[in-house]
């Protein structure tokens, strides 16, 4: 409670562990007048599965995308196994080891399962460049076995599968892609309820296993509480929380929130009263 | 015969086979819903219609001698039609496949003519122009990022003035196409008798039998384009991300995808074929006409067959070969109207019905792979 109520401009600093495989410094982002982020620190222990949090327009999904290599940030820095990582494009960041499940899934509804789960890492018939389809479609449905999730043809398109059984086929391309670091935007989102089980039951396998560390950003607090090793909260641009799953609860979580509401009413009575002053035009803009 | 290259056509998915009887989603016309579930269905179905219409209607449509009328008809828009269908795939369009085809045989006539390039450098350099051309229209496009109709669109008559501006309007012949005749002995048998009459016989050169005079050139031309590009798209990551990019632009972008190296290089694909397809009709007919007014013509038909054909204009969705038969049906068509002895301005209007009617088709049969009626 008495962190929840620090100002805004208190973030929580860079962290490190010795066991860091990622670390995020003072990442900054803006679209245009619309800050995006605004000093993100954020560091992933080896193995470690991090819940991400935030409302809507936080900037969580800008995050993934910076860390993916698909957006570059502003200003900040970031470090892979301690060494200054730059990703240049979503292939650099890949063969650096990083994937990333994207909110909108980047599926391709006109290509098959199969070759959505290959995209960009087609299998050819070396030396010629023509597709091994033989060969992605068994590797996909071994794949996809792995994930649990039942998608009973894999050579149809994309658009004519549900929702969660795209978002599995999203999820399970990332997973097979032999990467080390995970990033997941909304893994259960237009999930059922048992999809969603079997997701969820996926990553605690790959925790498990400890060869992979995911960086999560979900919703449900309950789904963070039992999947996640830790929690960061975004609010407004920057982390307004990083702890153990372990030492925090449904109810602290929530308080945050509700809070960061409260202040937002604040400063926005603060604002609107200040506005006939000095402040006018910084109000306007 | 007209329909033969139809019945060559491979299947995109071989795999219902008869035990396919456990998916119930299919119920009425098994096979006819499965023809025409192939993105080339439809218009398969209606060049087989027509040509059997022409072969009951006309005594001569269905001759050996009518499939090579048949051939300068429809080769080289099926050339032109199958650039178009990676940029249209794509979801973008390159209307300056006109000027292309209009300002590459003029180019090839300065190089070879002014510049005293030898023919074959000639062509090279002129379809390399091409490609600069097309390259220009992708970075336009995907880089500075305009509507890809404006881009082509202001090429269309950039290219086309240029045209008329290095020919000064005037009609040149086609360097290398020229017919030498010589006086020959042939041996004919008249009323059981031999005789040797002398004769005058037309030579061309080989350039010229190879680059589009040869009675089958331009056929093969177009067969084999036709062939490597449907096979890049069918099974190339090329042909993978041009679906993906047009399906999908952001998705494909995020899963890595090089949207403007794609884009850039099927613009280039299309303005070097629209650019091949120039030359060998120049040299086909001996002479380059400075005609913009024809060169539009053709650009529409080559939209046209890779519509009808079955490629979507909204992207993600098209057939090189569904391009050829589209291009075979406007060229059966035409011929088969002359044949009649109708006048030719009904082949304008027939086309205009193909091309709704194949669109509307289009709808149905894309509804049907997307599974809505099977939900």
């Amino acid at each position: 409670m008495a962190d929840a109520s620090l100002p805004a401009e208190a973030v929580v600093p860079p962290r490190s562990a010795p066991d860091d495989v990622l670390r995020v410094e003072h990442i900054a982002k803006r679209f245009g007048p619309v800050t995006a982020l605004r000093d993100v620190n954020l560091h992933l222990k080896k193995g470690e599965v991090l819940g991400l949090l935030g409302d809507n327009g936080a900037g969580k999904s800008t995050l993934i995308k910076i860390i993916s290599g698909f957006q570059k940030q502003d200003s900040g820095k970031m470090f892979l196994h301690g060494q200054p990582y730059e990703p240049k494009s979503v292939d650099d960041a890949r063969s650096k080891g990083i994937d990333t499940v994207y909110q909108d899934l980047a599926l391709i509804d006109e290509l098959s399962v199969y070759h959505n789960m290959f995209l960009r890492r087609e299998r050819v018939h070396r030396p010629l460049p023509l597709l091994a389809n033989k060969q992605m479609k068994r590797e996909a449905r071994a794949a996809l076995d792995d994930v649990g999730i039942n998608i009973p043809r894999i050579d149809v398109a994309v658009a004519r599968l549900s929702g969660g059984q795209r978002q599995a086929i999203a999820v399970a391309r990332t997973v097979n892609s032999d990467s080390d670091i995970i990033l997941l935007d909304e893994p259960l989102a237009a999930m059922g309820a048992r999809e969603g089980a079997a997701i969820l039951d996926l990553v605690a396998r790959l925790k498990e296993e400890g060869r992979v560390s995911i960086i999560m950003i979900l919703h449900n607090y309950v789904h963070v509480l039992q999947a996640c090793d830790r929690v960061s909260m975004i609010q407004d641009g920057a982390i307004a929380l990083d702890k153990p799953t372990a030492e925090t609860s449904v109810e602290e979580l929530t308080d945050i929130v509700v809070d960061e509401y409260r202040r937002a009413r604040i400063a926005s009575h603060e604002e609107a009263t200040a506005g006939n002053g000095a402040g006018a035009d910084s109000v306007d803009r | 015969m007209a329909g033969g290259p139809a019945s060559g056509e491979p299947a995109t998915s071989g795999g219902a086979a008869p035990h396919a009887r456990h998916a119930p989603h299919v119920t009425r016309g098994d096979v006819l819903s499965r023809v025409l579930s192939l993105r080339e269905g439809s218009i398969i179905v209606v060049t087989l219609v027509t040509a059997l219409y022409f072969s009951l209607k006309t005594s001569t449509f269905l001759t050996g001698g009518n499939f090579k009328t048949l051939l300068p008809y429809f080769a080289p828009i099926a050339i032109l039609a199958a650039g178009e269908v990676f940029v249209m795939i794509l979801g973008e369009i390159d209307l300056s496949i006109g000027a292309m085809y209009l300002f590459a045989p003029f180019l090839f006539y300065k190089l070879n003519s002014s510049a005293g390039i030898p023919l074959v450098p000639s062509v090279l350099l002129a379809l390399l122009c091409c490609v600069a051309v097309g390259a220009l229209n992708g970075v336009l496009t995907a880089i500075v990022g305009i509507n890809s109709f404006v881009v082509t669109l202001g090429m269309l008559f950039a290219f086309e003035g240029l045209a008329l501006i290095i020919s000064h309007g005037e009609p040149v012949e086609t360097p290398g196409a020229q017919v030498h005749a010589t006086e020959e002995k042939v041996p004919h048998v008249v009323n059981g008798h031999h005789i040797v009459l002398v004769e005058k016989v037309n030579h061309i050169s080989t350039f010229a039998k190879i680059f589009g005079a040869g009675t089958y050139s331009e056929f093969i031309w177009a067969l084999v384009i036709i062939i490597v590009l449907q096979v890049c798209l069918t099974f190339t990551r090329w042909g993978l991300y041009t679906v993906a990019i047009g399906s999908n632009k952001l998705g494909a972008a995020e899963a890595g995808v090089r949207v403007k190296a794609i884009t850039i290089r099927n613009f280039v694909l299309c303005a070097t074929t629209a650019g091949l397809t120039g030359i060998l009709e120049a040299v086909r007919a001996g002479s380059v006409q400075p005609d913009p007014a024809g060169a539009n013509e053709i650009l529409f038909f080559a939209i046209g067959a890779a519509v009808i054909g079955g490629t979507l204009l909204a992207g993600g969705s098209g057939t090189v070969v569904g391009a050829l038969i589209g291009a075979l049906f406007l060229g059966i068509l035409e011929d088969g109207l002359v044949l009649q002895g109708v006048n030719a301005n009904y082949k304008l209007f027939y086309l205009g019905l193909a091309i709704i009617i194949a669109a509307s088709v289009g709808v149905y049969v894309s509804r049907a792979r997307r599974g809505h009626n099977s939900g």
